[in-house]
């Protein structure tokens, strides 16, 4: 259209400006402006009562991060955690995905029903299944209890505080991955199954060679979209186990612990900087895998 | 194989709902029965007997009536921190569609540069883990007095959801063919008549969708909201996670009921809309 071949009326510019500036404007002031402010904050002392005043350190905060063992440690938990969820999340949600390729009455119901999970607030639900998890009181060892296993205390045990964590992450997130994977299914066209059919593949053959490789860009996706948040995993840290336990220390929690209780604000910063650039480098992996993905997949899905 | 595959959705959809359903009976529960040690998954109604160690349970609307009480060591029933949480969500939502849609509009007609850029640039601001950016956020709010304060939950929300409004916009708007456009533009309308007249009611469908999406993550937000909000603008999963810890213990059944009418909305908005759940949870990439 005309306008976008070069402005032909006087004033467009200052149009588009109007209309792409203030949103614009307000990711500046709270996303951009704070990451300024905050590098800034990480070569200082500043802690969060602000009693007295704040003094340049230079890199002190940062060379906290090699003698810290807990930063380490936090990064080993998150990269746990979020490798554990993740791959349980991919083989339920397309094991889901691919058992319900089929039309029957009553799917409709039946999708709603196994979606609930990713709609309720994380932080709440992270609480609720501490009663479910409960080694006296809690329905799943009442449940364990019926078919003979023994009463494993998940909440207490430390070797089982992760595993909570990762049931409940597991149990909301995995119908995100079933979504995604249902419309990559449904996006391979019939006619090459028919083709498959008359050469009389056998029928792991199709999955191997026709659905797998057909379905994997979208579920590479999905798997992107999940691993960036399960990275920022906080909610259910401080639901279940709270902020300061070895066993579930995320970098998130570990952030809020040197911020919130230790106070250390130039601290925290700096370790957040470092989160940041890990963050970022794989948001932009992520973007990179978008871009080569949009067109492709807008066609085949749409 | 197939009796394979009945056994594997029996087996999730069991597991996967029974969490649910247990939270939907714990708020019927008393307090004694809700952390029983045996479990109670049945109820019964007034008047019958129940002997000890039964697994059913009187039915009791205790819990939702306690949602109107304070509970103790809080300062207010939970129906203010409900109000706080819808506050909250519509104003940031409202803010964010509009904002998300004049700037996807701005992208999607005119020729900007640099497009690609700025429009990854936005998206990217959705990958920040809250705990990394609320400690610069928490210092200059304090500088501008925005802690414990309603707007300051919502401008927050309001730049977090505005990656997702702007992408998602973007692609409702690019839907609609701008020859309509053309066509007012050559009746006479300005620019923006055009933009108000034409392009907004047929784009409107795309920002109730938007504002679905919106209103969902800032209802079930609870990082920026408890590091930012100890006092004035508590909002529902902030009041709920921090009851943990209470002297009185947790209050299970109101904890049950709470989150039972919580999520009632969010449900509904999302069954309303699930022609466009797809694209709403990958930024608008996948077009149903």
């Amino acid at each position: 259209m005309a306008e976008r071949d070069g402005g032909a009326e006087l004033g467009d510019h200052w149009l588009k400006v109007g209309f792409v500036a203030p949103a614009l404007l307000l990711l500046l002031c709270v996303n951009i402006f704070p990451l300024f402010y905050s590098f800034w904050l990480s070569f200082t002392d500043a802690d969060l009562i602000g009693s007295d005043g704040v003094h340049w350190v230079g890199t002190r905060n940062y060379g906290f991060l090699f003698v810290d063992p807990r930063f380490a440690e936090a990064l080993r938990t998150t990269a746990l955690f979020v490798a554990g969820a993740v791959s349980a999340q991919l083989l339920l949600g397309y094991g889901l995905a691919l058992c319900l390729r089929d039309r029957f009455r009553g799917k409709a119901a039946l999708l709603t029903l196994l979606l609930l999970p990713m709609m309720m607030p994380p932080a709440v639900m992270g609480v609720f299944w501490k009663l479910i998890l409960d080694g006296s009181y809690g329905v799943l060892n009442h449940g364990l209890a019926v078919i003979g296993f023994g009463q494993p205390q998940w909440t207490t045990d430390p070797g089982l505080k992760l595993l909570c964590l990762l049931i409940v992450d597991v149990w909301m997130w995995t119908p995100f991955m079933f979504l995604i994977s249902s419309a990559s299914l449904n996006a391979i066209p019939g006619y090459i199954y028919e083709a498959a059919a008359i050469d009389r593949a056998s029928r792991w053959r199709v999955f191997r060679r026709i659905t797998l490789p057909m379905s994997a860009p979208l579920v590479g996706l999905a798997l992107l979209l999940r691993s960036t948040d399960a990275l920022k995993q906080f909610d259910l840290v401080m639901a279940v186990t709270g902020p300061n336990d070895g066993a579930t220390q995320t970098v998130s929690a570990l952030l809020y612990q040197v911020m919130f209780r230790d106070g250390k604000v130039g601290m925290a910063s700096a370790y957040s900087y470092v989160v940041l650039v890990v963050v970022i480098a794989l948001a932009s992996v992520f973007l990179r895998y978008l871009n080569s993905l949009r067109r492709p997949v807008a066609g085949a899905a749409s | 194989m197939k009796n394979l595959r009945w056994a594997f959705l029996a087996l999730y959809g069991l597991l996967s709902t029974l969490p649910l359903l247990w939270l939907a009976i714990t708020s019927v529960k008393s307090r004694v029965d809700s952390i029983a040690t045996t479990a109670k998954f049945i109820p019964a109604v007034d008047g019958v007997d129940i002997e000890a160690g039964s697994v059913r349970f009187a039915a009791t609307l205790e819990g939702f009536r306690a949602l109107g009480e304070a509970y103790a060591g809080a300062s207010h029933p939970y129906y203010h921190y409900l109000l706080n949480t819808f506050l909250v969500g519509s104003f940031s939502t409202v803010a964010a569609v509009l904002l998300g849609t004049l700037c996807a509009y701005g992208f999607s007609r005119f020729r900007i540069p640099g497009e690609r850029d700025w429009l990854f640039f936005i998206l990217s601001t959705r990958f920040l883990p809250p705990l990394a950016v609320v400690i610069p956020i928490l210092m200059m709010y304090r500088g501008l007095g925005l802690t414990n304060t309603h707007l300051g939950l919502v401008i927050l929300y309001t730049a977090f959801n505005l990656s997702l409004a702007v992408w998602l916009m973007k692609g409702f708007i690019d839907d609609i063919p701008a020859a309509y456009e053309e066509a007012a533009l050559v009746d006479g309308y300005t620019r923006w008549q055009a933009f108000l007249r034409v392009v907004l009611p047929r784009a409107f469908p795309g920002m109730a969708v938007t504002a679905v999406f919106c209103l969902i993550s800032a209802w079930n937000e609870y990082g920026f909201a408890m590091t930012l909000n100890n006092r004035d603008a508590v909002t529902v999963p902030v009041y709920f996670a921090g009851l943990q810890g209470n002297v009185q213990g947790m209050p299970w059944s109101q904890v049950g009921a709470g989150v039972l009418l919580f999520v009632t909305p969010v449900v509904v908005f999302t069954v309303l809309s699930r022609k466009h759940l797809l694209r709403g949870v990958t930024f608008g990439t996948i077009k149903q």
